[in-house]
């Protein structure tokens, strides 16, 4: 197929690996896929000290929960990715462990305390489920197959996101304060979760052309700040003053760009700013100490385990 | 007395149904708590979902046993978030760090731990606890696969060699073997004799301690050397009857309330939340645990 005939052809679930798909299109899906798998684990990793640290039993089951729920999905996304042909998993992996492997601008800064835990698991999930809702049409099935899972389990973490923050706001003074505080450093990050403005974004036109992205930066972003904005006012947090948002006529949203420190936003996008730096090399020194197992069991990662756990597909 | 009404317990029975279950929880609740210490970090993503699954089953178990004492007045912070970490009751072995990599050591201990859990709650059956009997079929249902998971690593880590000449998979078993052995054996310490032999006279258990450790000894020791394992004890062939002398174990034995500079930083580490928010009571998202 030539890539005329995809731009052509594509539209929701267009095409599978039953296709002869041109170069083009599937080193874009995989670097979009990848981008996305490499995001579940590196989130995965910010957030698995947070299972040992939950105050109660319930909680702690829930984000235990979680963080499997993110590895599962890496794992159907990695094999989303895989089915393009590009790069096998093994690759992707390590480039992610060799610091090659882009991932989220929210997970490459530090998570401290308990109070961060909801802007993660509210806020950037919930500004994830926006953008994944809309691939669930995406143009490569096993991708858009892959989000109808994802897209269902990443519910559940917004409404436990959700009811951490509640409780929060709910609670003592002093938890209050350190929420909000939380919520100011955060904010930015989570904003500039969408990237920068259309105008300054480089992969889109490709990626809107041949299906594999459906709604702009921009569309995402106003979609966010809409359901998400009288959210977190309805648990109490005042929304910081910058970035400045002005809510245009039409009740869409406008960000005062230059308020946003685009800078480091372009060092995360290349893996150079600390400590995102400081995660991934945590994880490669982790991945780094079980390599023996990895040999012993001479190497057939997909069936290196004995029965199918419930959050794995 | 009767098990099925808490509020008719006299102080002995009191007791000894506290001592089971403390247990049984504390156990369960820091095996998990270590377990999770593995997720993103375990050799495959298969092999962390894997784990990952069974360190819930755990917690979920931990729930459903703290959730017993609930009867007799014992709330979750009483027993986790507010409990002095030396009142805690679990072997040392669930409690014994990590180091980095040692996959051996995880595997290892819950093949120990699973198999020991298997003869155990099999004397529970017919518990004279009815919410013990019950809860017992549920555990045990889950508990099956752990062992066989942890079956199915050992039995893949003994046979294999690495290739370019490191340490291979049965010699980190040997290692992590040495290292767990005597806190394993502390699995069937008693926390204190007296009320330990209450819980098998008012029924709450059918089986002693002694004969809990002897039938797991049974299991694991020739299962061990089949795989070329060698365990640190003499069995005499004449007398097999096996007993654990104090030079066996270890010198902080969990049950008995002395535990190792590890438990404590576990300690911290879990309630440091609970204690920076200044928490009352921990969150409850379900009524009754399931």
């Amino acid at each position: 197929m030539d890539l005329d005939t995809v731009k052509e052809r594509a539209g929701p679930r267009e095409f599978s690996p039953a296709d002869d798909l041109p170069e083009e299109y599937r080193e874009a899906a995989t670097r979009m896929i990848e981008f996305h798998a490499n995001s579940e684990i590196m989130g995965a990793y910010l957030e698995r000290p947070f299972i040992r640290h939950a105050p109660s039993i319930d909680r702690k089951l829930a984000f235990s929960a979680k963080v499997q729920d993110e590895i599962g999905h890496g794992q159907l996304l990695y094999r989303a990715a895989e089915s393009l042909g590009i790069k096998t998993r093994e690759e992707m992996l390590d480039d992610l462990a060799n610091g090659d492997g882009k991932f989220l601008n929210c997970f490459h800064y530090p998570m401290d305390s308990w109070v961060e835990t909801p802007m993660i698991a509210f806020f950037v999930d919930g500004a994830a489920m926006r953008r994944q809702a809309t691939l669930r049409r995406t143009s490569w099935e096993p991708y858009a197959h892959a989000m109808d899972k994802v897209c269902f389990e990443e519910g559940f973490h917004v409404k436990h996101g959700e009811d951490i923050l509640r409780t929060l706001m709910t609670g003592s003074r002093k938890e209050q304060k350190l929420t909000q505080a939380a919520f100011e450093t955060w904010w930015p990050r989570i904003i500039q979760f969408f990237g920068p403005t259309d105008d300054q974004s480089t992969h889109h036109d490709f990626a809107a052309a041949v299906g594999l992205k459906q709604k702009s930066n921009d569309e995402l972003r106003n979609a966010f700040l809409d359901q998400y904005i009288p959210k977190a006012r309805k648990y109490g947090l005042e929304i910081p003053d910058e970035p400045r948002i002005r809510e245009r006529d039409d009740g869409t949203y406008e960000v005062v760009e230059d308020d946003l420190d685009w800078d480091e936003f372009f060092a995360i996008a290349k893996n150079e700013y600390e400590p995102g730096v400081g995660q991934i090399e945590g994880r490669r020194a982790a991945q780094e100490a079980v390599e023996w197992v990895r040999e012993t069991i001479d190497d057939d990662a997909t069936t290196a385990d004995g029965h199918a756990p419930q959050a794995a597909d | 007395m009767a098990f099925d009404d808490p509020d008719t317990l006299e102080g002995r029975e009191r007791r000894a149904l506290e001592t089971l279950v403390t247990r049984l929880a504390d156990d369960q609740f820091v095996l998990a708590e270590r377990y999770t210490e593995w997720q993103v970090r375990a050799p495959t993503l298969e092999s962390d979902l894997a784990l990952a699954n069974n360190a819930q089953d755990e917690l979920g178990h931990a729930r459903l046993w703290y959730d017993v004492l609930e009867d007799i007045g014992l709330d979750e912070q009483d027993l986790v978030y507010e409990r002095d970490p030396d009142d805690f009751r679990h072997s040392t072995l669930v409690e014994r760090p990590f180091e980095e990599g040692d996959w051996a050591d995880v595997v290892l201990r819950s093949y120990f731990y699973d198999a020991a859990e298997a003869v155990r709650l099999a004397a529970l059956e017919d518990s004279a606890h009815p919410k013990i009997a019950d809860r017992v079929g549920k555990i045990r249902s889950e508990e099956e696969y752990h062992l066989e998971h942890a079956q199915n690593w050992l039995e893949r880590l003994a046979d294999g060699e690495s290739e370019g000449g490191d340490e291979d998979g049965h010699e980190r078993l040997q290692n992590a073997l040495d290292r767990l052995f005597p806190h394993a054996l502390t699995l069937f310490e008693p926390v204190d004799p007296e009320r330990e032999a209450d819980i098998v006279e008012l029924g709450l258990r059918d089986a002693t301690l002694e004969e809990l450790g002897e039938e797991w000894l049974s299991i694991v020791l020739p299962y061990l050397e089949s795989l070329g394992l060698v365990v640190p004890v003499d069995i005499d062939e004449d007398d097999p009857e096996f007993t654990v002398t104090d030079d066996l174990l270890p010198d902080e034995r969990g049950r008995d309330g002395t535990h190792t500079d590890a438990w404590y930083d576990l300690y911290d580490e879990f309630t440091h939340t609970y204690r920076e928010l200044e928490r009352s009571e921990p969150t409850k998202l379900m009524d009754t645990p399931q």
